[in-house]
């Protein structure tokens, strides 16, 4: 049982800094998601944590102490790479009892051990096997169970499911999740797809050009997202600009009352954003918050229509019920509860 | 009801044998042909010297001079210790020239000059180098080591070959050492790491991971390298000791005598070079083969 | 992107107290430096005992430098009597014959063994590089008697015929493994695109092989040009190449002679180095190629 902390974490590469003081605290046997887009330093991060990468700055903890002078060897965490990276010269239960071996264990034990982790990951009687003869999926597997064979403080995972298609991405991610719970081993994995941080994390820790934007769970990044670049990133299409002068918004396409329960950003520049479903299209002139608006298109999707329409100089999605018939160019009213709708920093560029 | 094929036309199945036909050719009509000249030269059909009748004579006459089997001992000692030492040597010099450190593009400039020299030259640096009154043997002298050229070791022409292996040594371990820095590269850092967190310290990460991932392309070249060496023939007449020679130098010497009844003898010593060699390949073979199934 | 950490822009409350930069690990390296040493020592020392001994007069034992400095050994070197212009004729035309023939003989083959699977694939594989293990010479020393009747000893062709033996499957070698890495479907985009097989080869296959192409012949006509035994051989002792005027020097010729022979005979190898230098370096496909025979 080992909890985590990273403290002021920073690596500069040059003048460039990868990684700027990232603080984050993962408790034992937590899941954490380090999501963000490429490039953004969350490689380097699992990287420090494993001791391959030298922190330029700050401090990593396990269990309270520091591990920046502990040799990765030493360190009791595993890496799983995006390749598997199975031992091309070995078999499969070699692959796996590969740490056991490097850790001086007699035969007997490591077989045994082998054994029970390759069952634990559904691979009964593959021990013999090389390699290159298994697939994708099962290849990812071995290198889970090489992993957590050693039992290791601290699981790390580097685009775990990256290499998988869509199937087999399903399976391994229960099963990750699974061993991982059983365990009870506190993990941290990397990602760039939010959908799979969601499924898989207790919390996400979402990162920009290597600095930290926003820490928690799943569902707080859809609804409660910090800013509009953060809303963006989960897939939200509804961004309105204004100007907050207390609990009223003026837009270009008219003025919105919103409830009390958004973001204190203080009065200013703000974007108005709501979740396609929460929206309503509306003919009642004149109630809260019913915004005038113009149909681009609406799309049958089955289980319902998803309308867009241009609301202001923007484009927002409205998911209408599918019954609705709608015709390009048609005026309409959309109502946006307040109760539903959320303020974002203004944090674009331009 | 059956679907008439359509036949693939006749160029079209033609293409690959067409596109393999000249080297093959080459290969089949310069080298398999000599070979088999040689061996029928060397089993006494020889109708230029007029001797056209089928005999192991020749076989047995260059097997039981004494000289034959301390020739091949010879060779043999060379060719190892070259291979041996250059290989051990190489995938050193490749393992510390694949970090990156100031100095290394310099180092692997250089460590790959002596790839395309030929083998006469690395012979005649060693002879200014190494002989008695060489280089070395004036550095060794100006530094008080030594007072005449006689101190310095002879090691030309001498009993132990150490010129013949300097020589060889200075090209091989060259080719060996940027084959595996390649494979190395091509390998990458990435299974090192992995071993790492799994808790394999430094050496447990060179001998059960790096070399086990070298090893097939170690082997290759070690074939190529041996193979290379026990057949050279201007470096150990060159610098090596006129009596005991190599096997190369012995079948040329014999071949090359004005009378034209002692080719066939000369000819039996190079078919018993090339056999072994032959052997040597396919003992490689099946040491791939089995290393691959296991 | 800015240069330095900025700390109003990190998260986290205490960002001043302790963020403390932790020293790069530094050590010397005893291994890397002997290496280094190694190899500094024993390339560029070689060189330079030859450029010194090419151009001593006089050179006293135990004297590291010469005496007394001269030309008499260039002298001679670029003199007829000494045959060396002659013999880099005869070596030049020999090595840019075997370079063409293998050229021809064996573009066709690598691409076929680079690019396609067929049945019998690792026979051929087998025969084209079997005189990479099999010297040569013993196969030489067999077809010399056929070379007499043919009339091919002694001349360029006869020769050039013979270095062909070991160039060949180093340059399909080669060529196989550029093949191997280049996409044919480049080229068929190419043709549905509507250019013609010449023209393809042209534009789309030639700039990609190029420098692979370059490597495989110039190491071709290197392997030619190192040629010794089997000159001798085929040659009749006739027709000299450079290593041959050589060859007596360096027993108990005249050693300031032998040094600038040796030079002239390796410059064919520095331009050779320095125009493939690229491509046998780091992260090299080419030198990978052996590794794999």
């Amino acid at each position: 049982m080992t909890d985590v902390s990273l403290v002021h974490l920073g690596r500069a590469f040059g003048d460039k800094w990868a990684v700027k003081d990232l603080n984050l605290e993962i408790a034992s046997g937590e899941m954490v998601a380090l999501l963000g887009p490429s490039g953004c330093g969350k490689t380097t991060t699992l990287r420090m944590i494993t001791g391959l990468a030298r922190p330029t700055t700050g401090d990593v903890l396990f269990g309270g102490s520091s591990v920046v002078e502990v040799p990765t060897e030493r360190r009791g965490a595993v890496l799983i790479f995006q390749q598997h990276l199975l031992f091309p010269t070995m078999t499969v239960a070699q692959n796996v009892g590969f740490g056991l071996k490097m850790a001086g264990m007699g035969k007997g034990e490591i077989n045994q051990r082998v054994e029970e982790m390759l069952e634990r990951v559904e691979l009964s009687g593959f021990g013999t096997r090389k390699a290159h003869e298994l697939s994708g999926g099962q290849q990812q597997r071995v290198a889970l169970a090489r992993g957590l064979v050693t039992h290791p403080k601290v699981l790390l995972l580097d685009e775990p499911l990256a290499n998988l298609d869509a199937n087999l991405r399903i399976t391994m991610r229960h099963l990750i999740r699974s061993i991982q719970r059983d365990l009870g081993i506190t993990a941290i994995f990397v990602t760039h797809d939010q959908e799979e941080a969601v499924m898989l994390a207790d919390r996400i820790a979402l990162m920009f050009d290597g600095t930290l934007q926003q820490v928690g769970q799943p569902d707080e990044f859809y609804r409660h997202p910090r800013t509009a670049s953060i809303a963006s990133f989960f897939r939200s299409q509804n961004f309105l600009p204004g100007t907050r002068r207390g609990n009223v918004v003026s837009t270009g396409a008219g003025d919105l009352v919103v409830g009390h329960n958004v973001a204190d950003t203080g009065d200013g520049p703000v974007v108005v954003t709501a979740r396609p479903e929460t929206l309503m299209l509306s003919n009642r002139p004149g109630g809260e918050n019913c915004l005038a608006a113009t149909v681009t298109s609406a799309i049958y999707m089955g289980t319902h229509t998803q309308v867009f329409v241009q609301l202001a100089d923007t484009t927002w999605t409205v998911h209408a019920p599918p019954s609705v018939t709608l015709e390009t160019g048609d005026q309409v009213l959309v109502e946006l509860p307040k109760e539903h709708i959320w303020i974002l920093e203004d944090d674009s560029e331009a | 009801m059956t679907l008439e094929r359509r036949r693939t036309p006749l160029k079209e199945r033609l293409k690959i044998p067409l596109m393999l036909t000249p080297a093959l050719a080459v290969i089949l009509l310069l080298f398999l042909g000599g070979l088999v000249a040689g061996l029928m030269q060397s089993l006494g059909y020889f109708p230029a010297a007029g001797l056209t009748e089928f005999t192991f004579r020749h076989y047995v006459d260059a097997v039981t001079d004494r000289n034959f089997l301390i020739s091949l001992w010879t060779t043999f000692r060379i060719a190892f210790s070259v291979t041996l030492l250059s290989t051990v040597l190489a995938v050193g010099a490749a393992l510390v020239l694949r970090q990156r450190f100031s100095g290394s593009r310099l180092a692997t400039f250089l460590f790959q000059i002596p790839l395309p020299v030929p083998h006469l030259v690395a012979a005649s640096a060693v002879i200014l180098l190494f002989s008695q009154s060489g280089l070395l043997s004036r550095i060794a002298a100006a530094l008080g080591l030594i007072n005449a050229p006689g101190e310095f070791p002879a090691i030309l022409y001498d009993k132990a070959s150490i010129g013949v292996m300097l020589s060889f040594m200075w090209k091989e371990i060259p080719f060996i050492g940027l084959v595996v820095l390649a494979i190395l590269q091509s390998v990458g850092p990435q299974y090192e790491e992995l071993a790492q967190t799994l808790g394999a310290t430094k050496r447990q990460r060179l001998v059960h991971v790096l070399l086990p991932l070298i090893m097939p392309g170690v082997v290759s070249t070690w074939i190529i390298v041996f193979a290379f060496t026990f057949a050279n023939f201007e470096i150990p007449l060159l610098l090596g000791q006129s009596f005991p020679t190599t096997l190369p130098v012995q079948a040329f010497r014999e071949f090359q005598r004005p009378e034209l009844t002692s080719r066939p003898t000369g000819m039996a010593i190079a078919i018993v070079l090339a056999v072994i060699t032959v052997l040597l390949l396919i003992a490689y073979r099946r040491l791939a083969r089995y290393s691959r199934s296991t | 992107m800015t240069s330095t950490p900025t700390p109003e822009l990190a998260p986290g409350p205490a960002q001043a107290v302790s963020e403390r930069l932790l020293p790069e690990r530094r050590q010397i390296n005893w291994l890397r430096w002997a290496t280094v040493t190694i190899i500094v020592v024993s390339v560029v020392l070689p060189g330079v005992s030859l450029l010194l001994r090419s151009f001593a007069f006089r050179w006293h034992y135990p004297d590291v430098v010469p005496g007394e400095w001269g030309l008499d050994a260039w002298a001679y070197t670029i003199d007829d009597t000494s045959r060396v212009f002659e013999s880099l004729g005869n070596s030049l035309r020999i090595a840019l014959l075997t370079t063409t023939l293998a050229l021809l003989v064996g573009m066709p083959a690598a691409r076929a063994l680079g690019q396609h699977q067929f049945r019998g694939k690792r026979v051929v594989e087998w025969i084209l590089m079997m005189p990479i293990i099999v010297p040569a010479l013993v196969a030489a020393m067999g077809i010399h008697i056929v070379f007499i009747r043919l009339g091919l000893t002694a001349t360029v062709l006869g020769v050039s015929l013979v270095h062909l033996i070991p160039a060949t499957p180093y340059f399909v070698l080669v060529m196989s493994s550029v093949f191997a890495n280049y996409s044919p479907a480049l080229e068929e985009t190419a043709r549905t695109l509507g250019a013609n097989k010449i023209r393809v080869f042209r534009y789309v296959t030639l700039p990609a092989i190029s420098s692979g192409l370059l490597v495989a012949c110039l190491f071709t006509f290197l392997i030619s040009w190192s040629q010794y035994v089997t000159t001798v051989l085929i040659g009749s002792g006739i027709l000299i190449t450079l290593p041959m005027v050589l060859f007596p020097f360096l027993g108990q010729g005249n050693a300031a002679v032998a040094a600038s022979i040796t030079l002239i005979f390796v410059a064919p190898a520095v331009m050779v180095l320095i125009l493939t230098s690229r491509s046998l370096g780091r992260g090299s496909t080419v030198m990978g190629g052996f590794g794999k025979v």
